[in-house]
């Protein structure tokens, strides 16, 4: 049963705001839903539904071996959600990879779809920076690092392959096996309506012009900015200020020094490119 | 059955369960002794892969259960079975260690054996402290067994690491001492300044030692305070005390391995009743730490609502 869509993202492009506009769609309601909505969905890396599901402790597996068994977690959830008869929306970081057994994470059989955020590595770098709290120049070299892993240590969730920025996006868009669909943060803030509309068409979901832009509204990056603020969130680490930090586009120029960009640009060029990140003339078009 | 050799050992006991020692067999053909918490007839080894359960009630591709029967099959480790809450054949895989095997043998398959034998396993780490058995639940990552050895440095008699049977009867609802040993990460050993003087690794590739047990408690014990352990992205603490369905709940959501119980419903059906009595006469509470916390700072904390 194909019941399970992945939110795929590198860390910090977009794919929490999504999950919070896709929570409003579904439930369309008058209110905004709170961001305890999306608390109850946790990412698919999540180390808690690994031990219930699997029925055995992850930080006594090495990561490799976690991997083993994490086609078979989500088989087993897809069958979960298929007694309910619903779709599952699951949050992910992982890079497109395969186990040591050559199965892919995630298993195409159960999957309707993907849809991946990307968003230019040179605002992630900050971003991310201020997520973890740590110096940018960690950030920085993880970016540019082939085998740069989030996690998976000895407690918190499972480990997750991030690989370089432009891996990461090469590995989901060179995939065949699952249908996937690719949002630019940056079209999600400039061109909203029709950015978040080419999602619902993608997901097969009922396309209502009138609910699209309520439930744009009612995830504001600005409303999710002061939910937070009243009533926390818990997938911000425990020394960041906020979650919500500040959405903008070009945020890297205040932060990052001009060896760091050009480091990044080299790396990832044909990438940015790609996304537009880059022009014609190969200038930076943010 | 299982093929290959056999070791029955048999201990006369009133009751089929937990006594105070463990249960020791040694292996010739795997040239391995087996250390298992609590005393069964037999512990068995099989050269052959077992074949798998007809229509069992849960079924997984690593695992099958039954009310009566198991199977976990974990790789590059070993295949278990599991039968009637007294037998347990292990097929090796190749090249695999035998502190992995024990690890998970003391871990997922001990927790298979309590749930056949109905015991009541929870999923946390017991002690006894100012003569109170203490037990701290919780998820795998949330510091119970850090703290467990913080408070046994500071007057605290250890019980049991990870896994704590309670035995509910009448009114009494006692912590069952299973001699697991205590399993510390190489910082937390740090943080709680033990010298690892060569301490034994749980799993040759994981930074995670067996921490030899000084003194621990070896008869039943009232269980006084159920404290379930979370964690947050707050600075502070939080402690509620659970009443009520919700009470309830959370003792159910600290079963250790509740996900087999979805092959045993005559099990569960038992635990039901096992869990109001003891919803009705345990005091349960639930405490959310920072993430980045220090260990004593927790313990503090703790001994604040123990003492409460």
């Amino acid at each position: 049963m194909k019941n399970i869509v992945w939110l795929v993202s590198y860390p910090k492009s977009g794919n929490t705001w999504f999950r919070m506009f896709l929570s409003n769609y579904l439930k369309n309601t008058a209110e905004p839903v709170s961001l305890e909505e999306i608390e109850s969905t946790p990412i698919a890396s999540n180390a808690v539904d690994f031990e219930e599901v699997i029925g055995l402790n992850p930080f006594e597996l090495t990561a490799e071996e976690v991997d083993f068994y994490r086609p078979n977690m989500y088989r087993i959830l897809s069958q979960k959600v298929e007694m309910e008869g619903e779709t599952s929306y699951k949050k992910t970081h992982d890079a497109y990879t395969l186990n040591a057994k050559d199965e892919p994470l995630f298993p195409e059989e159960i999957t309707r779809g993907a849809v991946y955020f990307v968003r230019n590595p040179l605002d992630v770098c900050v971003s991310f920076a201020n997520h973890s709290t740590k110096e940018i120049q960690n950030t920085f070299t993880l970016l540019l690092n082939e085998k740069a892993s989030l996690a998976g240590n000895k407690s918190g969730q499972l480990r997750q392959m991030l690989m370089s920025w432009k891996s990461h996006v090469q590995s989901w868009r060179e995939q065949t096996l699952i249908p996937i669909h690719m949002v630019r943060y940056e079209d999600m803030l400039q061109s909203p309506i029709a950015t978040f509309g080419s999602v619902i068409t993608f997901l097969g979901l009922e396309y209502d012009k009138a609910r699209l832009e309520k439930a744009i509204i009612n995830s504001d990056f600005k409303l999710l900015q002061q939910m937070e603020q009243k009533n926390g969130f818990n997938e911000k680490m425990q020394k960041c200020k906020n979650f919500f930090w500040k959405g903008t586009i070009g945020t890297y120029r205040e932060y990052l020094s001009e060896e760091q960009v050009k480091r990044i640009v080299d790396y990832n060029y044909d990438a940015m490119k790609e996304f537009g990140y880059i022009d014609e003339q190969g200038m930076l078009t943010v | 059955m299982c093929k290959g050799f056999y070791w029955q050992i048999w201990f006369p006991l009133e009751e089929s369960f937990a006594q105070s020692y463990n249960f020791h067999s040694y292996h010739q053909t795997y040239n391995m002794m087996t250390d298992f918490p609590i005393v069964m007839k037999g512990i068995e080894f099989s050269p052959d892969e077992f074949e798998p359960l007809p229509n069992p009630r849960l079924s997984f591709p690593h695992l099958q259960v039954d009310e009566r029967d198991f199977i976990m099959n974990i790789n590059h480790v070993a295949s278990f079975r599991v039968r009637d809450g007294n037998h347990v054949c292990i097929h090796p895989h190749e090249n695999a260690d035998s502190a992995s095997i024990q690890l998970f043998l003391n871990g997922s398959i001990l927790g298979a054996v309590l749930h056949q034998q109905r015991i009541l396993p929870f999923h946390g780490c017991a002690f006894e402290y100012n003569g109170k058995g203490i037990l701290i639940c919780g998820h795998s990552g949330t510091g119970k067994s850090s703290i467990t050895a913080a408070f046994c440095q500071n007057g605290g008699r250890f019980i049991n690491d990870d896994i704590t049977p309670v035995r509910i009867k009448g009114q009494g609802t006692n912590i069952i001492p299973i001699k697991t040993k205590i399993k510390l990460w190489d910082d937390t050993l740090l943080k709680l300044k033990i010298e690892n003087e060569n301490f034994e690794k749980i799993r040759p590739t994981i930074n995670k030692f067996y921490l030899p047990a000084r003194e621990s408690s070896s008869a039943e014990l009232h269980l006084y305070h159920l404290i379930i352990l979370g964690k947050h992205n707050k600075d502070g603490f939080e402690g509620n005390k659970l009443n009520g369905m919700v009470k309830y709940n959370a003792l159910r959501n600290q079963i250790y391995r509740k996900m087999y119980l979805k092959g045993m419903p005559e099990t569960e059906k038992t635990y039901f009743k096992q869990l109001f009595k003891l919803a009705s006469t345990v005091r349960v509470t639930q405490i959310l730490r920072p993430d980045i916390c220090d260990i004593y700072e927790t313990m503090n904390c703790i001994k604040k609502e123990i003492d409460r």
